[in-house]
């Protein structure tokens, strides 16, 4: 998905450079868009105090943004997390400085990938629930989401990977 | 270009900012030199639900579902299939999707979304007209195919698009409410060259001539509701009917044509010479018997017999087999402002005495109320739930 759209990226930024580049400038940067949000459902899961949520980001405007920080009134702490190779085990842990949505282009937050975990839940979710969620990014701009709980239905080391290998 | 629309279908389609893509339009749109490929991505915002001013999808099906919630629930199932419809219309996953490759954009997906009579005791003020029909003389319902509380229809260019986003739906659905009948079909509305023609029934009659045409007046008064809460929608009936190919296989095409008052060739009337011309309703032949019967189908469903009243049709072809056993049909799709008021009498009087009653059969027969359109961080059903 990533190298699909950094080539998509590529027509697009030559256009925005062109001969049209001093109107464009013109433009107020425009904010992030965010998409596509959904928490998984902690039916069924083996740990029921923790999940996570998943959207898209788009940043349509010329400057790099990052989302810095998320909550949520059902998580006692939400963080922002990454996977990552650590001594040849792909491990979870905390995003340093928040998570890039480059300028023209996309973030998906995704299982397997970055994504925003939710832990110390107060209260099991269960799919068809809705969960208040607020996004700051590095732009000093605030996203107030209502998030729909989805069905638990991929493996849960997806995301929270087992600590051992086999 | 086409990786360009592709990008930008992708913000142009976020729910926040029209204003803030509107740099991003500009900055593409000087650029182009190359024409525009064709796109058959339906945006799914307007005033009205989008995949109803249009014709029949290549590929269909109507699921309906049994609710199982509150209104509070049912206002969360509407967003939650909002935000898959936004994503799904545009070639994007649906969010949580377990098979995110098989949406793929360019698919011309529409998704309608309809509510059944009785799910107008939770949000009080059902719009005028919508009861379920009573049980025609000709009528064999099924309870297989008839009711529902919750109806959506799927519509693609190919079946892959339709199943993809059904399944999508149907799994999201699951917390507030259970499918209760899923009706498959496919509609051909291309001609020979590529072009845009009205489309067959498995009769092999051109099917659909008599509607209002797009973007008239005479097609707004037909088919969009004006009532206070309910402005901008429409209703929908769904009646699947069962057609004896094998007797009607028997007939001469002569006794095909007098039964509906139409060439099999063109669609024409009997009493003209292209599709659209208008019915001569007086013209008599050489032994003064009337060129267009008074049993014919064609005369009984003009709106000029039947005190001007009009309704917008489209039909899906379907093929249910059981082993090697095939029954062929057709699902009628009736969008009309007020059922009671437009469709009734029209369905009375043609089980009255249609001759085409003699080979068709009703057996499934259901009723809703598809809510207006909505805009970008809108949600379906809101004016009606929030």
């Amino acid at each position: 998905m990533k190298t699909k759209l950094l080539l998509l990226l590529v027509p697009f930024l030559l256009g925005a450079c062109g001969s049209n580049a001093t109107q464009e400038a013109a433009v107020s940067t425009p904010g992030i868009l965010v998409e596509d949000a959904w928490v998984r459902a902690t039916t069924g899961a083996k740990d029921t105090t923790m999940t996570a949520a998943f959207l898209s980001l788009t940043n349509p405007g010329d400057t790099e943004v990052k989302l810095t920080s998320a909550t949520s009134p059902i998580a006692a702490v939400v963080q922002l997390h990454e996977m990552a190779m650590q001594d040849g085990k792909m491990v979870m842990r905390e995003k340093p400085g928040g998570i890039t949505v480059p300028a023209g282009s996309h973030t998906h937050l995704s299982p397997g990938g970055d994504h925003i975990m939710l832990m110390s839940l107060k209260q099991p979710l269960k799919p068809g629930d809705e969960v208040p969620l607020t996004l700051k990014f590095s732009d000093n701009t605030t996203h107030d989401l209502k998030v729909p709980v989805k069905a638990f239905t991929e493996e849960e080391e997806h995301y929270h990977p087992t600590p051992s290998t086999k | 270009m086409t990786t360009r629309r592709q990008f930008f279908g992708y913000a142009g389609a976020a729910a926040a900012g029209a204003a803030a893509t509107g740099g991003a339009v500009v900055a593409l749109a000087k650029d182009s030199t190359t024409p525009e490929p064709v796109s058959r991505t339906i945006s799914p915002y307007g005033e009205h639900q989008v995949g109803i001013a249009r014709g029949a999808p290549a590929s269909a099906e109507l699921v309906a579902f049994r609710l199982a919630t509150d209104r509070a629930g049912l206002g969360r199932l509407m967003r939650l299939w909002t935000s898959d419809i936004v994503a799904l219309t545009d070639g994007r996953p649906a969010p949580g999707d377990t098979a995110p490759e098989l949406a793929v954009p360019n698919k011309g997906v529409t998704v309608t979304v309809g509510f059944g009579p009785r799910v107008f005791d939770l949000t009080g003020q059902k719009p005028r007209g919508l009861d379920d029909l009573p049980v025609m003389k000709h009528d064999r319902l099924q309870t297989t195919w008839s009711g529902g509380d919750l109806l959506l229809m799927v519509g693609a260019d190919d079946a892959v698009s339709v199943v993809h986003a059904v399944r999508r739906l149907i799994a999201d659905a699951k917390p507030f409410a259970t499918p209760l009948w899923r009706q498959t079909g496919f509609w051909d509305s291309t001609g020979a060259n590529g072009e845009p023609v009205t489309g067959r029934n498995l009769f092999g009659q051109v099917d659909g001539t008599g509607n209002p045409a797009f973007g008239t007046p005479e097609f707004d008064d037909t088919v969009w509701s004006t009532e206070d809460g309910f402005r901008g929608g429409t209703t929908l009936v769904v009646r699947r009917i069962r057609l004896n190919l094998d007797t009607w296989d028997e007939l001469t095409r002569s006794e095909q044509e007098r039964a509906v008052g139409r060439k099999l060739s063109t669609g024409a009337p009997l009493t003209g010479t292209a599709e659209h011309d208008e019915l001569d309703l007086e013209a008599r032949d050489a032994d003064g018997r009337l060129v267009i019967a008074r049993n014919a189908h064609a005369r009984l469903s003009h709106h000029s017999e039947n005190d001007g009243r009009r309704i917008f049709r489209k039909g899906l072809n379907y093929v249910h087999d059981t082993g090697a056993t095939r029954e062929s049909g057709l699902i009628f799709l009736s969008h009309q402002a007020d059922i009671a008021g437009q469709f009734l009498p029209l369905l009375t009087r043609l089980d009255a005495v249609d001759a085409l009653n003699e080979w068709t059969t009703t057996i499934g027969s259901a009723v809703f109320a598809l809510p207006p359109g909505f805009q970008p961080g809108e949600w379906i059903g809101q004016s009606l739930l929030s």
